[in-house]
């Protein structure tokens, strides 16, 4: 059996919860830290549950891309980040220049911090910048200002340029509650000012039981419309573009060689370890949520350790993945699928991949025809921005033609 | 089984509005008299369909038989005959009250009389029946049992010095009642030795066994070996099985005059054993008919198209299945070019044709799309001629016609004075002639209106409740045809004709009706890849447009990290979503956009 080369690790904790936020997460109120003082034993408690389900994990490929996300992983204390990828390193391996990924929040770290993280083997910073406005920070319910973020990233592109760093990513949230073309014009402007080598580009949603729900509820919200989204999702793409960006993935950006290895994994139909409360794993062809709830994680960190963690997580696969979640998630990539390629794996001969293809392609005829969807031999990819920017339109119309797909076609084959 | 002498029989109904607690009751009578054990009770035992359930109606009636001993000590045998409880169904209604000698008047301890019970109780009292009021819910904090009293003495007139107090929840009153019945109710006429006539009070299909018709034998005799004829449908049968209801099917091999029992005779379709029909015997046939029968006449139409024209045979199967219970339902073919195959279909009134569409759905899983009620409108031609049309889209064009006519009905509205003012303003607004102002108490008032039948059958009823919070109750029938100012105003979608949202207005409303059609729709018809312009028409004549501006972002972008099954699961909603709505050229339209000229903000 193969086993995922990536690993994901959530880190729950956060000093508070921002507006829009519905991640699992914990919160430990402004002062908290990982190693010591308020918050540290529920940090530290947290910590040696993690390292427990890592250990129940199967040994086997060294890991290729690791992932800290959070919550926010920088709450905690460089030594801490260390045991952690130990715990890992010991139980997998990593591979030679594996992708270290940290998630940081500004604010949250000094530069003697940042420091020793990368000591502790983190190659790859992702700065949760958010915003550039002070004004929208603190309307959108983050904790720090424009000033941290600047400290920050003179600090990463310091550590960057002296070769420390492989590479950094500045994630950023547009279509924010009053926002005007002008100033996302200007944010996008000191983005390429900065120059980090990848950038991640959310768009905001609004959520079940946030801060910003309720506010919508009560007509407090002044979201832009969806003209006013469309003109920032496409002055987002052909600026970043002109800067030498290449949008690999709906929302994320990259200078050449600098695309998120571990990202990519998602998109690709790779596997993946996931560990922690809340974090999503995909192993043996089956996706699996943890408890999002820490009382309930660790009820099930028990259950794993007296059970075993097959039977939650899937064990041997016994048919490709679903060829469905194939298309859905390879279209969001820049290079997008080769079609003939999947349907092959699935196991279609090539009478029934031209057939079926040929209904699909019917069905997005006037896409191909206003040049959202490109259709190249074999491989099949969404235009940037019209075709992407609409692609919920195009996924639909491919679930439609697969929902109406002879039973068989649809069902998995076995390996 | 009692092989009871008419003396000891009793044939009764129950009269009440919705939600006063008929099922309830006659769940109760059924218990008390040990007819249903009480582990086999199923709540509400009467209403047999889901959808009855559901809605706490009843549309299909039914009817039990049961024993009881008396006070005298005699055995006697009770048939309760079911009515269903909506004015679409009034005439079913006033069959089953003429199979009953009584009824029992059921009204709710707090809230009183209502429009319904009203018309049912001039139903009954016009069928000579024996009134026994009832005042159900006393055990309710809120029950006021004289207030009720003195409310049914002074708006029905009937005497209620022997009125019953009751809870059907609780069992108080129970014996009373049946007491009541045995002492009140007048016993069926013994003409076992006249020539058979039974009434038909209703029927249903059975897929096994053919339709299953309930009927009270009113003179003569009915054996399990004889050959019936039908007198309306002029169809003969021999009979494979009569019984009675206990309330299961139980087989006998003979009934007589006052009796009510059933019979299968393998009959293919409702239609040929309508409600109201008489059966006698095909060798000693009766010479006339009970009075009474009238054919089904639906009075509101519409369009029924499959989302998926793949469903068409599916639609036109489920329609004829369905047509073998339900004889009132009428259909024909239609095809449109924005639509494509489908049925324009005809029923009693605004409830029955959301019972079917809904059946149609939920029994025989199909995505409809159905198009705003019409009524049949009388076209006057200028050669002399004139024309039935039930379908907007196929009225014949202005220069061709010399005058339309459209169907009216005296409207009853019953109300709690408060709402006069609001009611009379809706009622003027729908084009209704103001004929009378009853008070039925010093703060109920009865207010009769002459008003299109069209006007009635858009969203008036909910718009009335809405203006009452609940409190206001209708009541409506056909009185003929007016002649009236009216146009057809057209839609046009994308600069194609959409003929089901063609509708047909008064000409001093159809600027405001189109103006708020092409809002509405540009509310409900979701954003597509292009821009789509909206018109309303009268002729060639634009009258009012709009457009929908093209979609130009739909993405999922939000951070999810590996978890993609959260982006599946909203793109599979949004496939469904588009999955129910009808493509009318390009445009994708929704369910909800066919019936936009309900909704308009007026």
């Amino acid at each position: 059996m193969n086993y995922p080369r990536s690993a994901y690790v959530h880190i729950p904790f956060c000093h508070r919860r921002c507006f829009y936020c519905d991640f699992p997460v914990v919160i430990l109120g402004d002062k908290a830290r990982g190693d010591y003082g308020p918050g540290s034993r529920t940090v530290q408690s947290y910590l040696k549950l993690l390292f427990r389900e890592i250990s129940l994990a199967s040994k086997g490929t060294p890991l290729a891309t690791i992932y800290i996300g959070g919550g926010t992983p920088s709450l905690l204390a460089p030594y801490q980040v260390a045991d952690l990828l130990n715990h890992l390193n010991n139980q997998f391996g990593f591979q030679d220049g594996a992708e270290v990924s940290f998630e940081i929040d500004p604010a949250s770290f000094n530069r003697e911090e940042l420091m020793g993280y990368i000591e502790a083997g983190v190659n790859r910073f992702s700065l949760g910048a958010q915003s550039f406005d002070n004004v929208m920070l603190s309307k959108i319910g983050r904790r720090h200002e424009f000033n941290h973020l600047i400290d920050s990233f003179n600090w990463i592109n310091e550590f960057f340029l002296e070769g420390k760093l492989c590479s950094w990513s500045l994630d950023l949230i547009q279509n924010l509650p009053n926002q005007d073309i002008e100033a996302w014009k200007s944010q996008l402007e000191k983005v390429i000012d900065i120059a980090p080598p990848h950038v991640s580009i959310y768009d905001l949603s609004i959520e079940n039981g946030t801060v910003f729900e309720w506010m919508q509820n009560r007509g407090e919200l002044d979201l832009p419309d969806s003209d006013l989204s469309a003109d920032i999702a496409i002055l987002t793409s052909s600026m970043l573009k002109e800067a030498g960006f290449s949008r690999y993935e709906i929302s994320n950006f990259a200078l050449p060689g600098h695309t998120s290895r571990h990202n990519r994994v998602y998109w690709s139909g790779s596997e993946w370890w996931g560990f922690g409360q809340g974090a999503t794993s995909f192993i043996g062809g089956k996706r699996f949520s943890r408890p999002r709830k820490s009382a309930e994680y660790k009820q099930w960190v028990k259950k794993q350790e007296v059970e075993g963690s097959e039977a939650s997580l899937g064990s041997k696969r016994n048919s490709p993945i679903d060829l469905e979640d194939m298309l859905l998630t390879g279209l969001r990539r820049r290079e997008g699928i080769n079609f003939w390629q999947l349907a092959n794996d699935w196991g279609w001969d090539k009478k029934q991949t031209h057939i079926f293809l040929n209904q699909l392609l019917i069905r997005w005829d006037d896409f191909i025809k206003g040049g959202l969807v490109k259709n190249y031999g074999e491989r099949i990819c969404l235009s940037d921005p019209e075709g992407m920017n609409l692609s919920n339109q195009i996924l639909v119309e491919m679930i439609l033609w697969w929902e109406s797909l002879p039973k068989d076609a649809v069902e998995p084959p076995i390996l | 089984m009692t092989d009871a002498p008419a003396s000891r029989l009793r044939n009764f109904c129950i009269i009440a509005h919705i939600d006063h607690g008929k099922s309830t009751l006659a769940d109760r009578l059924l218990q008390d008299t040990d007819t249903v054990a009480s582990r086999d009770m199923q709540d509400q035992f009467l209403d047999n369909m889901d959808l009855e359930r559901e809605r706490g109606i009843t549309i299909k009636l039914q009817a039990a038989r049961m024993n009881y001993k008396a006070l005298d000590g005699k055995d006697y045998v009770l048939n309760l005959i079911d009515t269903p409880g909506h004015v679409d169904f009034s005439y079913e209604v006033s069959r089953s009250l003429q199979a009953c000698e009584g009824a029992l008047l059921v009204v709710d301890a707090s809230q009183g009389v209502e429009a319904q019970t009203l018309a049912n109780v001039y139903l009954a009292l016009e069928n000579d029946l024996e009134i026994i009021p009832v005042l159900n819910k006393v055990d309710l904090p809120g029950s006021d049992p004289e207030r009720i009293k003195n409310e049914i003495e002074s708006i029905i007139g009937l005497d209620t010095s022997k009125a019953i107090e009751c809870s059907a929840k609780t069992g108080l009153g129970i014996p009373e009642i049946l007491q009541a019945v045995v002492d009140r109710v007048p016993a069926p006429e013994d003409l076992v030795d006249n020539l058979t006539k039974a009434l038909i009070f209703d029927s249903y299909y059975d897929p096994y066994r053919g339709v299953i018709v309930y009927f009270r034998i009113i003179s003569g005799t009915i054996t399990h070996r004889d050959k019936v004829l039908l007198m309306a449908s002029k169809k003969s049968y021999d009979i494979d099985e009569i019984g009675v209801m206990a309330p299961e099917q139980k087989k006998v091999e003979e009934l007589h005059a006052g009796e009510v029992g059933y019979l299968a005779a393998s009959i293919k379709a409702v239609a040929d054993a309508r409600v109201g029909d008489t059966i006698t015997l095909f060798n000693a046939p009766a010479e006339e008919p009970l009075p009474g029968y009238t054919e089904a006449k639906p009075m509101v139409f519409c369009g029924l198209f499959p989302t998926d024209a793949d469903q068409y045979p599916d639609l036109r199967e489920s329609l004829e299945k369905l047509q073998l219970s339900d004889a009132a339902l009428k259909y024909e073919p239609e095809t449109s070019s924005a639509m494509g195959f489908g049925f324009r279909c005809g029923f009693l009134g605004l409830l029955h044709m959301e019972i079917v569409q809904e059946r149609l759905e939920r029994e025989y899983d199909l995505d409809l799309i159905v198009t705003a009620p019409s009524v049949i409108y009388k076209v006057n031609m200028l050669d002399g001629k004139a024309l039935m049309v039930d379908n907007p889209a196929t009225l014949p064009d202005p220069q061709k016609r010399d005058s339309l006519e459209e169907p009216y009905v005296r409207l009853e509205i019953y109300t709690p004075n408060d709402y006069n003012g609001t009611l009379m303003g809706l009622c003027q607004d729908r084009r209704g002639d103001f004929v009378d102002m009853k008070y039925m108490t010093t703060n109920r008032v009865t207010l009769v209106y002459e008003i299109p039948l069209a006007e009635v059958v858009t969203n008036f009823f909910d718009e009335m409740k809405s203006r009452t919070k609940g409190y206001a109750s209708m009541e409506y029938h056909l009185i003929g045809y007016r002649r009236n100012d009216l146009v057809r105003l057209d839609v046009l979608i994308n600069s194609e004709k959409a003929d089901p949202l063609t509708t047909i207005v008064h000409r001093e409303k159809a600027y405001g009706v189109g103006r708020a059609l092409v809002e509405k729709l540009k509310e409900l018809i979701p954003k597509q890849q292009f821009k789509i312009p909206l018109q309303a028409s009268i002729g060639s004549r634009v009258i009012a447009s709009e457009s929908i501006s093209a979609l130009r972002k739909d993405v999922l972008a939000k951070c999810y990290g590996g978890d993609i099954s959260r982006k599946k699961k909203l793109l599979k909603k949004q496939a469904k979503g588009k999955k129910r709505m009808k493509s009318m050229g390009k445009v994708d339209v929704p369910q909800e956009a066919f019936m936009a000229v309900l909704k308009l903000n007026k």
